[in-house]
C-alpha cells in the first residue's frame, strides 16, 4: 500500500517535469494504472519510456507497496 | 553457480526462438493466476495465431535471469520473433496503431 502522493513523488524524481495521474485499481492502493505525461519521452520508444518509470518505481515495487502497474507514458504532444 | 545461470539464460534464448508468440507469466493458459497474465492471453486469443504461455510463478531463478535480459521487472513478459515486447501496455498502444496484425502476420509466413 502506498499513497497516490508517494508514488508521484517516486515517478518525479526520474523524470522532473511530468505530469502523473494515478488511479486505484482495485480500492486497495497496490494495483494503479498511472498515466505519466513528460517530455523526458521524447525520441524513446515505448519500452524505454515504461522501463523508465519502472526504475524510478522500483523501491516501492520491491518492497511491495506497489504490487502491480499499468503504464501510459506520453509526451507533451501526444496527450493533446 | 554461473554455469547453472547461464543454463537458464540458454533455456530461455531456446523458448523464444522456439514459439513465435511466448508469454512468461504467472500460471498457465487454462489457469491464469494474475490478471496481467490473464489479459495478455485474451489479447493474443485474438488474433488466432498459436502462442505459448510459460509459468514461471514459482522459479525465482529463472524469473531474475528474465528481468536481467529484458531489463524490465515485472509479468508477464511477451516475445514476439523471438524479440521482446513488454506486456500489454506496449501491445494496446500497438494495437492502436495497427502494428499487431502486420507483426504476426509476418512473423508466421517465415516459419
Amino acid at each position: 500500500m502506498i499513497t497516490q502522493d508517494a508514488l508521484i513523488g517516486y515517478v518525479r524524481t526520474a523524470l522532473p517535469d511530468d505530469v502523473v495521474s494515478v488511479t486505484d485499481r482495485t480500492g486497495t492502493m497496490d494495483h494503479f494504472s498511472i498515466r505519466v505525461v513528460s517530455d523526458g519521452f521524447k525520441g524513446k520508444g515505448l519500452l524505454d519510456r515504461h522501463r523508465l518509470i519502472y526504475q524510478a518505481l522500483n523501491e516501492p515495487m520491491k518492497d511491495g507497496r506497489i504490487h502491480a502497474v499499468e503504464i501510459k507514458a506520453l509526451t507533451q504532444d501526444e496527450s493533446r | 553457480m554461473s554455469e547453472q545461470s547461464g543454463s537458464i539464460e540458454e533455456t530461455i534464448k531456446k523458448e523464444t526462438r522456439e514459439n513465435p508468440i511466448l508469454i512468461y507469466g504467472k500460471g498457465t493458459k487454462e489457469a491464469p493466476r494474475c490478471g496481467f497474465t490473464k489479459e495478455t492471453i485474451q489479447f493474443f486469443e485474438k488474433y488466432g495465431y498459436p502462442y505459448q504461455v510459460i509459468d514461471v510463478l514459482n522459479d525465482m531463478p529463472k524469473r531474475e535471469a528474465l528481468s536481467k535480459i529484458t531489463n524490465w521487472p515485472t509479468l508477464p513478459k511477451v516475445f514476439i520473433g523471438g524479440e521482446f515486447y513488454g506486456d500489454t501496455d506496449i501491445l494496446d498502444e500497438m494495437e492502436k496503431k495497427g502494428e499487431v496484425k502486420p507483426l504476426l502476420d509476418r512473423i508466421f509466413q517465415k516459419k
